[in-house]
């Protein structure tokens, strides 16, 4: 994979790991959990052409086969990424390996790494083993805040080249439901990130009440028993409706 | 400036100053009815460059009888006590506060009180023996400083290392949420202790100091040295006997083209500053008699080959808008690789005119006058066209990457200081770390000094010092305040809208 679609850009984040950290937020996710909040990152975008007719500043033009967005009109009013069916944006931008390294350089002397989000970041494995291999070049860390839906076997490297993961863990028993897909594993990779002392942070999500919700804080707070550095954090959802329509979902 | 009677009596009926206030303004006054021509030599054309704002001396006066800015070596009295007070070295921390204390009062400096009291936490670490009861008294010293040196210029340092007494002095800043003593912690990220360091992030953020002093490149180019008044480094023991500056936003308007700027009108206008430094410090040293009489140097609080002198800019943002401007660039200063171009041009015309002037009486900075990034003052209109010192106007900031970067380029001018603060949201508070990364980042490109607030706290850093919001609205009521830095706080603000710096999130 020659580029990485990315979705945005926070030079100096403070909630992506501790201390201040460059924060990449790719685009494309492998699920579709039901409350997300950026769900635009979700899908690359499929050049229908929709949001060009909702933008009313002339930011997005349609050439070459190509949506293409211009930052220096554009006011942030979301109105094309709030065009939720397709769960996208045509305000991503494609970087080669050396590209993104020489925007994170820019940062570097007041950044202590680089925290890659998402979207869901092992969809772009091979992409960020090498720009994490040149950043790491620079004598700062690389970090990874995933959703835990990857095949562990796939992503030896890229764990090899990670010095943390931040990690979600959306539910237990339910993942069915309340990320719409089959793909399971995620306290297994867990344990086996935990194992190789590389998580600094874990955050099950509440859902207001979500059946799953107490059952996933307990096992994942019992999974980290041993575990007394890594941050503990809950992430409390407030959306109505939210069981009903992942009940529906089942 | 020079002064008249009327003066006089303005400063007496006026209802917003304190006796105290009124009683200092009178001095200064008086010390500015007289001829500069005759007490200290100046000539007509040095005087026109004062009247036309092209040079400011900050209104510091002609008949001058103490340096401005004082930086006594206190752990002398911590070995020998004071023979002039009569007071023994000091045996425990009761001693030791109260002798600092009486002290304080009689170290003078441009505005009478002191400027620098001190590296009070390696002063007062040895004599902790309760922690308790010790930061008890360690509150009521520094509460007792807040409330009789009123006069926010006034500046403790702490550290480079960690010591209990540092600890106790920080969780008191917490408590306290006081303007004066302004703090510096002098800080070396390979040798003051991280959990520390974090700490005082947290009191900056939460009560706007300590701010952070560059330990290991202000000891490369100065040696034994300590933050004083806003951001000043100066030589310990010694202390800096004048300080005018030029404005360079004036200088800049009054030149037809840029190369006359550079080639004649600066260089012109420097030297007649760098004459009239030579002129106020003869005076001080020759005919005032203040070397001769104070206990200070007496008794080795100080000493006379300590010292230096500041020559100091403002306005360097403007100047360069203007020459952009008069080429038809829309760049402005701060994202403008013309513009820092250019300014390199003036910083370094200065600063070769500075260094090829042999100073007098400063043998200690090697026969040079020291280049300063003064923070402002409103003592003219022009003052509303100079922004303090390198600095980027506010509400023109870039983002903080680019603008922490932009400012180091100009950090090696000014020896003895200049310095940058950032005001942060609330989300920084729960990851104090992002705060270090970026101090440290800053200083790994050699920015001098650093300091942060949260927006929203009442404490707001003007330009250098600290006041609260709340006293600042009292003076813009008209009312009587206790600092009179609270009343340079307003004028700031209505110059250069300090309080609506803008805000990191
Ligand atoms: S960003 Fe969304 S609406 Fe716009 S073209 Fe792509 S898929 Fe369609
Ligand atoms: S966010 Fe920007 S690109 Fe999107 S619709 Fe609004 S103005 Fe257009």
């Amino acid at each position: 994979m020659r580029d990485i679609i990315v979705n945005k850009i926070i030079p100096f984040s403070t909630v992506d790991g501790i201390g201040n950290r460059c924060a990449i937020f790719v685009q494309g996710c492998n699920v579709n959990c039901i409350y997300c909040h950026n769900s635009e990152t979700i899908n690359l975008c499929n050049e229908c052409r929709e949001c060009i007719e909702v933008c009313d500043q002339n930011a997005l033009t349609y050439l070459y086969n190509k949506i293409h967005y211009n930052e220096d009109k554009c006011t942030f009013c979301d109105n094309c990424i709030n065009l939720s069916k397709y769960q996208s944006s045509p305000k991503t931008k494609k970087y080669t390996v050396e590209e993104l390294f020489q925007v994170v350089k820019r940062y570097k002397p007041f950044i202590r790494g680089i925290t890659i989000s998402g979207g869901e970041p092992t969809l772009y494995k091979d992409f960020l083993l090498k720009l994490f291999k040149k950043v790491k070049e620079l004598g700062i860390t690389c970090y990874v805040d995933t959703n835990g839906f990857y095949n562990g076997e796939n992503l030896i490297d890229l764990i090899k080249e990670t010095d943390n993961f931040l990690f979600d863990i959306k539910s237990i028993h339910q993942t069915k439901s309340l990320c719409r897909t089959q793909l399971k594993g995620c306290l297994e990779n867990l344990v086996h990130l935990l194992n190789l002392n590389k998580v600094e942070e874990v955050r099950p999500v509440i859902i207001g009440d979500y059946d799953d919700s107490k059952n996933t804080v307990i096992t994942v707070a019992k999974t980290l028993k041993n575990y007394p550095d890594v941050t503990y954090k809950l992430i409390k959802v407030h959306t109505l409706g939210l069981k009903k329509r992942a009940n529906e979902a089942n | 400036m020079i002064s008249d009677k009327k003066d006089i009596i303005d400063i007496v009926k006026n209802k917003a100053l304190t006796y105290q206030q009124k009683l200092f303004n009178l001095a200064n006054i008086s010390e500015r009815l007289l001829e500069s021509r005759e007490i200290l030599r100046y000539t007509n054309e040095e005087i026109i460059h004062l009247e036309n704002h092209m040079i400011c001396d900050l209104n510091e006066g002609y008949a001058i009888y103490r340096p401005r800015y004082i930086v006594a070596d206190y752990s002398t009295f911590v070995k020998k006590g004071c023979k002039f007070l009569d007071i023994s070295a000091p045996k425990n921390i009761d001693e030791l506060l109260d002798g600092l204390l009486i002290l304080y009062n009689h170290v003078p400096s441009i505005t009478s009180f002191p400027v620098y009291i001190g590296n009070i936490d390696t002063l007062i670490d040895p004599f902790i023996t309760d922690e308790q009861t010790d930061y008890i008294k360690i509150k009521r010293f520094l509460n007792h400083i807040d409330k009789t040196i009123v006069d926010s210029f006034c500046h403790a340092n702490i550290g480079p290392n960690k010591t209990k007494a540092g600890e106790l002095i920080i969780k008191t800043i917490l408590e306290l949420k006081n303007p004066t003593p302004n703090i510096t912690l002098r800080y070396n990220s390979k040798v003051t202790d991280k959990d520390f360091a974090l700490t005082a992030v947290k009191a900056c953020l939460k009560a706007s100091k300590p701010s952070f002093s560059n330990e290991n490149l202000y000891h490369k180019d100065m040696g034994e040295h300590a933050i004083v008044s806003c951001y000043n480094a100066l030589p310990m023991s010694g202390g800096a006997y004048t300080l005018l500056r030029l404005r360079l936003g004036t200088i800049a308007k009054a030149s037809k083209t840029f190369k006359e700027f550079i080639e004649i009108t600066l260089p012109k206008v420097t030297k007649l500053m760098l004459n009239m430094i030579d002129k106020r410090i003869k005076f001080l040293v020759e005919e005032s008699s203040f070397f001769e009489t104070s206990f200070l140097v007496k008794e080795s609080f100080i000493s006379r080959d300590n010292f230096t002198a500041m020559a100091g800019i403002v306005g360097l943002a403007d100047a360069v808008n203007h020459f952009l401007a008069s080429e038809g660039k829309a760049e402005r200063f701060g994202l403008s690789s013309e513009g820092d171009e250019i300014a390199h041009h003036i910083m370094q015309t200065i600063a070769s005119n500075v260094n090829s002037h042999k100073g007098v009486y400063v043998e200690r900075t090697k026969e040079k006058y020291l280049l300063h990034a003064q923070v402002g003052a409103n003592l003219s209109d022009e003052d509303n066209y100079n922004t303090p010192a390198h600095r980027i106007p506010i509400g023109e900031e870039p983002d903080l990457h680019v603008h922490i970067k932009q400012a180091a380029q100009f950090h090696k001018y000014f020896v003895s200081g200049t310095g940058d603060l950032f005001a942060f949201d609330q989300t920084y508070l729960g990851n104090l770390d992002a705060v270090l990364d970026i101090i440290n980042g800053a200083m790994e490109m050699n920015y001098r000094y650093i300091t942060t607030y949260l927006q929203n706290s009442d404490l707001v850093r003007v330009t250098g010092y600290l006041v609260k919001r709340s006293e600042v609205n009292k003076v813009e009521r008209g009312e009587v305040v206790l600092r009179d830095t609270a009343i340079l706080a307003k004028g700031t603000n209505d110059n250069s809208k300090v309080f609506q710096r803008r805000i990191r999130k």
